[in-house]
């Protein structure tokens, strides 16, 4: 029985990725490591084409690495599990539940009773700003609205970590701006670990601790870069301009 | 609370509500004199040719006030106590003890084996080439088998409109469980479902009924087609007057059975679409 390498919460050891596809086999991914320690925000940024998703949905236990393992707490990852909560770019709601049926979506399969699933359901419903809108079906909230639903789900279950795909892609800009303090304001308050794949360098600065920047076609960990600015972060910082500077010279 | 959709309405402005308001009234006007128009032509067309030709609207009205009100006995099955109605009701009655059953047993079948074989990758390789070569085949071409099996009564027209209801519902409860997204099902799995039970239970079939319920609709109407096709025959019913009375050259009577089909339907339509729109009140 092998051993996580190094110590962190997540432990990404020599993970390959081939894919078969028509025009023979496809190179996804080659020798990525990095580790995420207990309570840090990190973002995985790349070029389209670097194997991002492709990274996340191994981590997510979505899809078998070729080679190498992921390790959940000293735990090497063989499928999808509620100890990580996913947050996707299209949301993945169901659209036949409420608000509330989402949420507690994670809870009826963990067999809490019908109260105790309300109970927690609607403190993370408090936590994501979404109260009033409980019975709302999904068809009726707007994109942000439907991210809050998707984060308020995947920490129902309370799990170790969030992995997030590209939450906010699709919501405008304004919007992301507020769901990226709301995000914070919920990181710091739950002291989860986060994992947040982006392509937007200005998301990562804002949000990181530090950022793993994946490169190259196979992916592989180009560089990591620590983000050592307070928060609340200011875009109009120089520093915050350097590191953006830095990354963008970095995914290139 | 839900989200207000209601506009503000300004002065001088029409509101939404009386735009539909409208809009309804116009089309309630154009179906009147629509109808109007087919009525008076009808009449027109049918006066000068006798009725075994083409009964008038007034003659059918009539052959379908006498049909509705004309005593006749009918022996209740299972209880087997006699009991006096309508020679309409009667028909009605014998067409509904095939046409339920048939819908039902047909129907559940059809969407528990569609479910079964969108999920299943190996049942659906294994059964897809029968299916393939059966589907084609009209409801009405089994009719060898319910007469040499059930005989011509309502065991027989039932397992005809059966076999009509299981296709319809088939197809589209496997055509649901097909477009059911791979990421949704991931979403799911992320959340803890485990089994294939679960999964169906809580994430397939909920995605997919949209499609069932229309499957379950189409089937409705369809099967009142079967139900007169497999009354041809002779099993008792709205379709078997129909025919009867059409042998007999009593076209009005025959038109007016016509009419009782399409009121039977348009009243069962009507409560499944809301039955529908109540179960999907969640669709986009």
């Amino acid at each position: 029985m092998s051993q996580q390498p190094t110590d962190g919460k997540i432990v990404v050891d020599g993970i390959d990725k081939r894919f078969r596809s028509e025009s023979g086999v496809v190179e996804a991914l080659r020798d990525v490591n990095f580790a995420v320690t207990e309570g840090e925000f990190v973002c995985l940024i790349g070029a389209s084409g670097a194997g991002k998703t492709t990274l996340f949905r191994i981590i997510a236990g979505l899809e078998p690495a070729s080679k190498g393992t992921v390790w959940l707490d000293g735990e090497p990852i063989d499928g999808p599990g509620m100890d990580r909560g996913m947050v996707f770019q299209e949301y993945g709601l169901f659209p036949w539940r409420t608000v509330m049926g989402n949420v507690t979506f994670g809870l009826e399969q963990r067999g809490l009773d019908s109260t105790a699933r309300r109970d927690r359901a609607q403190e993370m419903i408090d936590l994501v700003g979404l109260d009033g809108f409980e019975d709302s079906y999904p068809k009726e909230l707007s994109g942000g609205m439907k991210q809050r639903v998707g984060i308020a789900r995947a920490l129902a279950v309370d799990p170790e970590i969030l992995l997030m795909d590209e939450p906010f892609g699709s919501v405008d800009a304004q919007t992301k701006g507020r769901l990226h303090d709301e995000l914070l304001d919920i990181w710091s308050a739950t002291n989860k670990t986060v994992l947040f794949v982006t392509h937007d360098v200005d998301e990562a600065v804002t949000l990181a601790d530090r950022v793993v920047v994946l490169t190259g076609s196979p992916g592989s960990v180009h560089e990591v870069v620590e983000i050592d600015l307070d928060r609340p972060r200011s875009r109009t910082d120089d520093a915050f301009a350097e590191y953006e500077q830095q990354l963008r010279d970095a995914i290139e | 609370m839900s989200i207000d959709t209601t506009t503000e309405s300004e002065s001088g402005l029409v509101t939404d509500e009386e735009l539909l308001e409208s809009g309804r009234r116009q089309r309630l006007l154009r179906g009147t004199i629509g109808t109007a128009v087919f009525l008076f032509i009808w009449q027109v067309s049918a006066t000068p040719v006798p009725t075994y030709l083409l009964p008038t609207p007034l003659a059918v009205a009539q052959a379908f006030i006498v049909e509705l009100t004309a005593p006749t006995t009918f022996i209740l099955p299972l209880v087997g106590t006699e009991v006096t109605l309508t020679r309409m009701i009667v028909g009605l009655i014998n067409s509904l003890y095939h046409y339920i059953p048939g819908l039902f047993v047909g129907g559940a079948a059809g969407i528990a084996f569609g479910i079964a074989l969108g999920w299943s990758r190996l049942l659906d390789d294994a059964i897809t080439p029968v299916q393939r070569v059966l589907r084609p085949i009209p409801p009405l071409a089994w009719i060898a088998f319910a007469i040499v099996w059930l005989g011509v009564n309502h065991q027989g027209a039932a397992f005809i409109v059966g076999i009509g209801a299981f296709w319809i519902n088939f197809y589209n409860a496997y055509a649901g469980v097909k477009s059911v997204p791979q990421s949704t099902q991931e979403v799911a799995a992320s959340l803890g479902v485990e089994s294939d039970l679960t999964m169906i239970r809580k994430v397939v079939v909920p995605k997919a009924s949209p499609e069932i319920m229309t499957g379950i609709r189409t089937s409705i109407g369809q099967s009142w087609m079967i139900v007169v096709a497999a009354e041809l025959f002779g099993a008792p019913g709205v379709g078997f007057q129909i025919i009867n009375a059409a042998q007999n050259l009593a076209l009005d009577v025959s038109v007016a059975y016509m009419f009782v089909i399409s009121i039977v339907f348009l009243i069962s339509d009507g409560i499944f679409q809301r039955v529908e729109s109540r179960v999907l009140v969640w669709r986009e």
